[in-house]
Order: structure tokens, then sequence, then C-alpha cells
């Protein structure tokens, strides 16, 4: 993640005044060690586009050895994206319907996906980490405000990183 | 997005109750109870909803699920609020939608994406709110089947592209159509939506900015307004 000044100057200033001095835990290096390695984790987004916003939710099943799953929902429950990113960084988009193209699902999604979740993944200085579970990407064209609302530990089953019997319609 | 407000727009003449499959008969003529049925819509004013919407996905060992609430006062006004795992409220009425999401300990107004096709599908649950089932019949074909327990609508889009994303829409309600309990959206993959009906008040009379576009009421207040309601 891009170092932030205006956070490391106002850490500076907040321990400068406090008293007593308190030892607080160092930051999260990755945001994915937020995460237990095997995991089913809920998140709420707000994408912004052109200054016009979109609710959607995130579904993302997290393997250490397996890969990344993620399933974008509308509101109601549509399936608006499905991508599978494996542990060697292959990228394979199972579904992208409208406002989602496959390019963009590959190019973005993924990267926002990977971003968060995969402690590998190199950083582009776009995510932003408000709070342990609140970060803000920002990138050319759009704002994807994200904010983990529930998070499930444990290893989610094997079909979910498989491409095979797993792809959607 | 099309779903909520077809279901929104067939809840206001129903409520909801248990129901079972079992044995259950196509009525061969559909028309008598569809008339039936508008007549009961059209004579409804309000209708207050607590929900439990279940998402199943072959993916998926467990739904997803989330908990909500949803709002209907004629002529046109709706309010479908998401209360957890994250609270979300979507307004809308004839003349324009509006949509909040808490965060932060506070309310923020969306600036909508797509407002227009919101606001076109909200025309038409106006229709229906005015008892117009021909306006769902020149979508859908409707077919109806009932047994001791529970009468089934079933709803099939006569339209090849939405058949795409959305196989059929059943309603399920009580035999005599005076209250529903469930509505279930089957998609061609297999995937499908339910949303279960846990609590149902009618003929409420709502806070005054419940349906408010700028500031809507909060889901406490509305919730102790209902809890003193006959």
């Amino acid at each position: 993640m891009r170092p932030n000044l205006f956070i490391v100057l106002f850490a500076l200033l907040a321990a400068g005044c406090a008293a007593p001095k308190s030892i607080e835990p160092p930051p999260v290096a990755h945001p994915a060690r937020l995460f237990p390695t095997e995991a089913f984790v809920t998140q709420r987004a707000v994408l912004t586009v052109h200054g016009r916003q979109f609710t959607l939710n995130g579904y993302v099943a997290k393997s250490e050895t397996r890969g990344l799953r993620l399933i974008v929902t509308e509101n109601f429950g549509g399936v608006l994206a499905d991508v599978l990113v494996k542990p060697d960084g292959k990228i394979i988009v199972l579904k992208a319907g409208p406002p989602f193209r496959p390019a963009w699902v590959e190019r973005y999604i993924a990267a926002d996906l990977e971003s968060i979740f995969d402690d590998h993944a190199k950083t582009d200085g776009s995510l932003r980490m408000l709070s342990d579970t609140h970060f803000v990407i920002e990138r050319g064209g759009y704002e994807l405000d994200l904010r983990t609302v529930d998070v499930k530990p444990g290893p989610q089953p094997a079909e979910m990183f498989e491409t095979a019997g797993g792809g959607r319609p | 997005m099309k779903f909520f407000y077809t279901i929104a727009a067939m809840m206001l003449g129903f409520a909801i109750f248990a129901a079972d499959d079992a044995a259950l008969q196509p009525v061969a003529d559909a028309q008598p109870i569809l008339q039936d049925l508008q007549r009961k819509m059209s004579s409804l004013g309000s209708v207050y909803f607590e929900l439990t919407q279940e998402r199943h996905l072959k993916l998926f060992t467990d739904p997803l699920k989330s908990e909500g609430v949803m709002l209907i006062e004629r002529p046109d006004r709706i309010r479908w609020e998401t209360t957890a795992p994250y609270q979300s409220i979507l307004l809308g009425d004839k003349k324009s939608v509006a949509q909040f999401e808490f965060a932060d300990g506070k309310w923020e107004k969306l600036k909508l994406g797509f407002p227009q096709m919101l606001q076109r599908v909200m025309d038409q649950m106006s229709l229906m709110n005015q008892g117009r089932l021909d306006a769902l019949t020149s979508d859908y074909t409707i077919s109806v089947a009932t047994n001791q327990t529970v009468a089934v609508l079933t709803l099939v889009p006569k339209d090849k592209n939405v058949r795409g994303t959305l196989s059929s829409l059943e309603v399920r309600m009580q035999p005599d159509f005076s209250a529903t309990r469930e509505v279930v959206m089957h998609e061609p993959n297999d995937d499908f939506t339910r949303i279960i009906f846990n609590r149902e008040k009618r003929e409420v009379k709502f806070p005054p900015e419940t349906f408010d576009q700028a500031k809507p009421a909060a889901i406490e207040a509305i919730r102790a307004t209902m809890s003193n309601a006959p």
C-alpha cells in the first residue's frame, strides 16, 4: 500500500500529544493479512463512475493454496461478475454481465480483488485502507468504496476454485 | 432490479403464509382467480413486510442471506430497506427513485446511476397498484396451481431475452389469496432467490417521512409504529 503522509504525520502528532504513551500494534502490512488464509468474505461496495453511484455486493472465497473467487451481485442478487484468480495469478472470467464487460472484469475487478486479498499482489497505489474493514480503490475511471460486512473463517469447497462445473452461464 | 419491482408490485395485494407443495393441482382456467386477485389488490392501501432474502447459488453450500423490510403505500410509494448484513434504503414513487447507504454512523444519499430504468419499472408498479393485472399478463404467462394449504401463482416471462435471466417467478399464497408467504425467482441455471415474508401488517399508517426521498424516517421509528398498529 502507498504510504499515506497525512496518516504518518497524524500518527506522529498523536503520539507526541498522548500521555501516557502506549505501544500501538503495528499497522497491517497488507490488507490480505486482515483475513484468515481460508475464508468466505462478504463485502458491500459503492462504485462511483463519472459521478454516478451503484451499490454492489461482493462474495469472496479465499484459499491460500487454491486462489480467490469473487462473485459480484447487484442489490437483489443478480450476478454481474464472476471471476477466479488462481494462485499463479491467472485470471479466469466466468461471467461478466451488464454493465461489466469481460475485459473490464479481467483488468479491473480482478485487480481490485487481488489488491485486497492477495498479499503477493503488486501495489500500484490505487488502494487506501481507511480501517480494517473499509477500503477505497481509486483508478482513472472509477472509485470503489468497499466495506467488509462479514467474514466466515474456514476452508471453502474446492469446486469454488475450479473452472469445470463452477462456471456460470 | 426489475425483479424487485415486479415483486413489489405483486405484493401490494398480498400478505403471506406458510406453503406446502403436496399434490398441487393446476387450475384449468386461471382467469377467475386472477380477477379475484385483482379485486383484492385494488382494495389495499398500504402494507408492511419484514422479510428474509435468500440467494441460492449452486456454487455456494449455504444461501446468501439478508434481512430487511418492504413498505408499500398507495398509489405508488415503495420503500425497500436492507437491515442486515448491511444497511441500505431504496425509495421510489411514480416520479423518482432514491437510494441511501448507511456508513460511519450516518446515511448517505447516492447519486444513483440509471434512475430512468428504475423509473420505468416504477410506472409499471403503479399500474399494478391500481389493480391493472392486464399490465402483468402482457409481460408474463400466468398459471395457477393449488392444494389445501397453498396457492402458487407462476409467472413465465413472454420475452425470450427476459427468460435468459428469469425463468419463472412464483408467488406462494394462502389458498384464498388473502395472504402470501414467499416469492421465488428461478433462473435458467437453477440458481434462485427466495424472499420469505416473516411478518406483515396491512392498512397501516406509516410515519410521515417514511417515503421521504431527502431524509427518510429511521426504521426504528417505523417499527415502533408497526408495533403499536392493530
